[in-house]
């Protein structure tokens, strides 16, 4: 994971979003049961499964109303065909009682007037509809109920069969000369008394009057009604208004051997005009003839039809509408959906901003300490599982607080900045870095094969960071530097991994920065004898701990105490009295040095003054500045209000700064020593001669005093070099007016060197070691006492 | 067809200028004489309150009878009647030799009803309406 990811547990819920990722093997049927009932897809479903249900009652409906009708056309057809053939027997036995009463009326007594002796008895059918005719042996009409036939004759193919049969004969449909209507003879055969031949007696009538009980109402325009002879030709059929006969069928095919004697409807398509009907056929019993009752079956499904085309479009407007509406709830619901994810998106967002608020430094956007503490946790758990190694490098900047406090906190802020991302390309992406404290960064690398990898990434985060930084127009190196510990070896719980990388971190502090060093259990003992220290010095200023012991300078000729340098002690009540190269390292690294400065500045002033005040002659009170005190930006107030508290005249302070600090941002220095020049007071050069200070820098800063460093007094009297380096030293400080102290003179040899060099003041064990202020005061007074000096006592 | 066209020529040859003579129809003394309405159904078959007897359909009165009672041809008169038969609902109007023969079975029946020439009317009879 790299740094600036947000923690595993957002990444977690980032990563399963609300859409489920298709081929994702566990839980699947859950997650479609789940996407099943999403608004979008339910009304999906919904919609096709009401789609389904009006097609499918729609379809029933119609094949209910069709199987209906069709049903009530076979009903029909039956109850017609069945009605149809009781009249038609009706008709023909009329037909053939009067054709039987004309034989028998002939066979018992032969007149020629018969007929109209019948008719006018009203024993013949009626005139307007039957022509009753008689026929001789030859088949001449000799008598008629209508004198205008008398002409015709019996068609002569029928007379012939009609000789020796005694049956009821009938005849083809025929159309006579000057009749366009199809005409029907029904005859019997004529028996003399003896019982011989004697002629034929035949009705005659229109062919229409079969079919004239066709009613449209009952079967269309287009059904039929029909007779047809068993010698197959058609003697009458009607459809509508037109009667049309003597089609030739084939009888068997129409009327099946099976059905020969009982009623059977069918649907067939009449091979006479080719119209598709349901056909009831009924055979006589009595006569050659059967009955044939036809309803088309267009006509007939005609209104189911209608109905069926009605309902096909109810359905059809029924689906678009449920199809519009269902467009429109998906609509609504994408759009709800739509908005529904903004939200939680929006609220995702947040969630997450505010969590990497929690978990981010807001300067660099790396993870913080608690971030890191977390990932730190998982890592040591999976490192321990899958038994691995882990490394932890705390990274500390060397001159950062230099930055802050030469070039301001913006320029200290970009720097940061600028480290944060120097270090994200040091690392893998499996690495984090994190920003703890100020200028603490702490990675973790929880990949670690060998050690060699940490020693890898320290050295190239060391060069990174080495690379010159460009602030505020202007280049600016610092250093870093860098502890490292490893799990498990130096530690297997988070506390204890990240305090020996602090621990290694502070050696390569002290191994002179700018490195990095691991952690080893030698290193703990030592740090943790430097925890406890900066500990305990947190609390030494407000118990009191703190006390100043007071060094005496001398006149080199007169050998009378010219001033003294105050130094601090620390008492502490267990450890006992700590030296001040032990304890301001620390004070300096933690800022605590401002504090003690400050109380150090106001107690020697004060004392100073008392003295003074009690009778004593005014003497210089040399006291030391750290980097970070005379950097500090307070430090000017902090000292005007002092000498305005004590009244201790400024002429009397003097600063002693270490000769290093000159050379390290010049004008910044130049400011602040100008500065402390406008007040009065004094500056001295501490430890001069080592600092490498080039003797042009030296001259423009305003400077009273150079204390010689104790290294060259040291050798002063047995090495020649140290000799002449010190005499140069001496004229040199005189050719610039400063006065010239030579520090740490333990011997008269020394003592002798420096008087006959003119060196201006000494200072050190061989006349006085520091003392307490009590001690001090009791010195001081004895030599005023005594009115002489102990120096020239001594000497 | 035919037949119908031939019977009109008939018809007017036969009757000449009597052509316009008033056909009367003629009940039973004692019968209610039908209007005209009921005249047309009677001899169309649609009412059975007369029984109606025919002329020949070779006489010129019997086209013009039918014309001027029902109002239609022979052929339509010959299909309803055809229906009526076909159906066993009634029996066509019995055919009469002559006018005398019309009005001695109108006289002897209170039912029955016929149609005469005007000039061949006679007290035995009663003139239900006069068609001209």
């Amino acid at each position: 994971m790299r740094h600036d990811d947000a923690p595993p547990g957002l990444n977690a819920a980032m990563t399963s979003g609300p859409s489920p990722v298709p081929g994702e093997g566990t839980g699947s049927l859950r997650q479609r049961l789940a996407a099943l009932a999403t608004p979008s897809i339910l009304i999906a479903v919904l919609a096709v499964l009401v789609l389904a249900l009006i097609w499918g009652m729609t379809l029933n409906l119609i094949a209910v109303e069709h199987a209906a009708a069709q049903e009530a056309a076979m009903v029909s057809t039956r109850k017609q065909t069945e009605t149809y053939e009781a009249q038609l027997v009706r008709a023909v036995r009329e037909i053939d009682q009067t054709l039987k009463l004309v034989g028998f009326v002939h066979a018992s007594r032969p007149e020629r007037n018969m007929l109209e002796a019948l008719a006018a008895r009203g024993l013949l059918p009626a005139n307007m509809l039957f022509v009753v005719s008689i026929a001789d042996r030859e088949g001449h009409v000799v008598s008629s109920t209508r004198p205008s036939t008398t002409a015709r004759t019996i068609d002569p193919e029928d007379f012939a069969h009609e000789r020796q049969d005694d049956a009821l004969w009938i005849g083809r449909p025929r159309k006579a000369t000057g009749n366009r209507e199809w005409q029907l003879q029904f005859g019997r055969r004529l028996a003399a008394a003896d019982g011989s031949f004697d002629g034929v007696v035949v009705i005659e009538f229109d062919a229409s009057y079969f079919v004239s009980v066709y009613e449209a109402s009952r079967l269309g325009e287009h059904g039929m009604l029909g007779v047809l002879g068993t010698d197959g030709i058609m003697r009458v059929r009607r459809s509508g208004e037109v009667v049309s006969a003597a089609d030739v069928v084939d009888y068997a095919s129409v009327v099946p051997a099976e059905s020969a004697e009982s009623l059977t409807v069918a649907v067939t398509v009449n091979p006479w005009d080719g119209v598709k009907r349901y056909t009831g056929i009924q055979p006589l019993y009595e006569f050659p003839l059967a009955v044939i009752v036809g309803l088309s079956e267009d006509e007939q499904l005609a209104p189911t039809r209608q109905t069926t085309r009605t309902y096909l479009w109810r359905a059809a407007a029924g689906s678009v509408v449920l199809i519009l509406v269902a467009a429109w709830l998906q609509r609504l619901s994408t759009q709800l959906a739509l908005s529904r994810q903004r939200i939680a998106d929006e609220q995702l967002a947040h969630a997450q901003r505010v969590e990497y608020l929690a978990y981010h430094d807001n300067l660099t956007g790396l993870p913080n300490r608690s971030l890191f503490s977390k990932l730190l946790g998982q890592s040591i758990h999976l490192a321990h599982r899958h038994d691995r190694q882990l490394a932890v490098m705390f990274l500390d900047l060397d001159r950062f607080k230099q930055v802050n406090d030469s070039l301001g906190h913006e320029a200290g802020d970009q720097l940061l900045k600028e480290v944060a991302a120097r270090l994200r390309t040091c690392l893998r992406d499996s690495d984090t870095v994190a920003r703890i404290g100020g200028d603490e960064f702490v990675a973790l690398l929880p990949e670690l094969d060998q050690q060699m990898y940490a020693a890898t990434v320290a050295q190239k985060i060391l060069s990174a960071t080495a690379r010159p930084f460009l602030l505020l127009g202007q280049e600016f190196r610092v250093t870093a530097s860098i502890g490292i510990s490893t799990y498990p070896q130096d530690g297997l719980d988070e506390q204890t991994l990240t305090k020996n990388a602090d621990v290694a971190m502070y050696k390569a502090k002290e191994e002179g920065k700018n490195n990095f060093q691991f952690y080893s259990e030698k290193l703990n003992e030592h740090s943790l004898e430097r925890l406890a220290l900066e500990s305990a010095l947190r609390h030494a200023l407000d118990r009191g701990e703190f006390q100043l012991h007071y060094q005496a300078k001398r006149d080199t000729r007169s050998g009378r105490i010219s001033g003294m340098e105050a130094l601090v002690r620390w008492q502490h009540p267990d450890l006992g009295t700590i030296a001040p190269m032990q304890f301001i390292p620390i004070a300096e690294e933690t800022g605590l040095i401002v504090l003690i400065g400050h109380w150090v500045l106001a107690t020697a002033c004060r004392q100073n003054v008392a003295w003074h005040r009690g009778g004593l002659p005014s003497m210089t009170m040399a006291v030391n500045l750290t980097a970070r005190q005379f950097f500090d930006e307070g430090l000017l107030p902090s000292l005007s209000s002092i000498l305005a508290e004590t009244g201790m005249d400024a002429h009397l302070l003097e600063l002693e700064i270490h000769e290093s600090l000159l050379m390290r941002n010049v004008d910044q220095t130049m400011k602040i020593l100008t500065g402390l020049k406008r007040m009065g007071i004094r500056i001295a050069i501490d430890d001069f001669g080592i600092g490498y200070s080039s003797l042009s820098a030296l001259r423009q800063f305003p400077l009273d005093t150079i204390k010689i460093d104790r290294s060259f007094i040291r050798d002063v009297a047995n090495v020649a070099d140290n000799k002449a380096l010190t005499a140069a030293v001496i004229a040199m400080g005189h050719t610039l007016s400063l006065t010239v102290v030579a520090q740490g003179v333990e011997t008269k040899e020394q003592a002798d060197f420096l008087r006959q060099n003119e060196c201006d003041e000494f200072q050190g064990f061989y006349l006085n070691k520091p003392v307490r202020a009590d001690q001090m005061e009791a010195l001081l007074r004895e030599e005023v006492a005594a009115g002489r000096t102990e120096a020239e006592y001594l000497l | 067809m035919n037949k119908r066209i031939v019977l009109l020529l008939a018809a007017l040859i036969v009757s000449g200028p009597a052509s316009a003579a008033d056909v009367v129809v003629i009940v039973n003394t004692l019968a209610t004489a039908p209007t005209r309405e009921q005249l047309a159904d009677i001899y169309l078959g649609r009412s059975r309150a007369f029984t109606p007897l025919d002329q020949s359909e070779s006489r010129p009165i019997y086209v013009e009878f039918y014309q001027k009672a029902t109002g239609r041809d022979l052929a339509q008169v010959k299909a309803a009647w055809s229906r009526i038969v076909f159906a066993g609902r009634g029996v066509a109007p019995r055919e009469m030799a002559s006018a005398a023969a019309m009005k001695a079975a109108v006289a002897a029946d209170p039912k029955a009803i016929g149609y005469i020439d005007k000039a061949d009317l006679d007290a035995s009879v009663k003139v239900a309406l006069t068609l001209n």
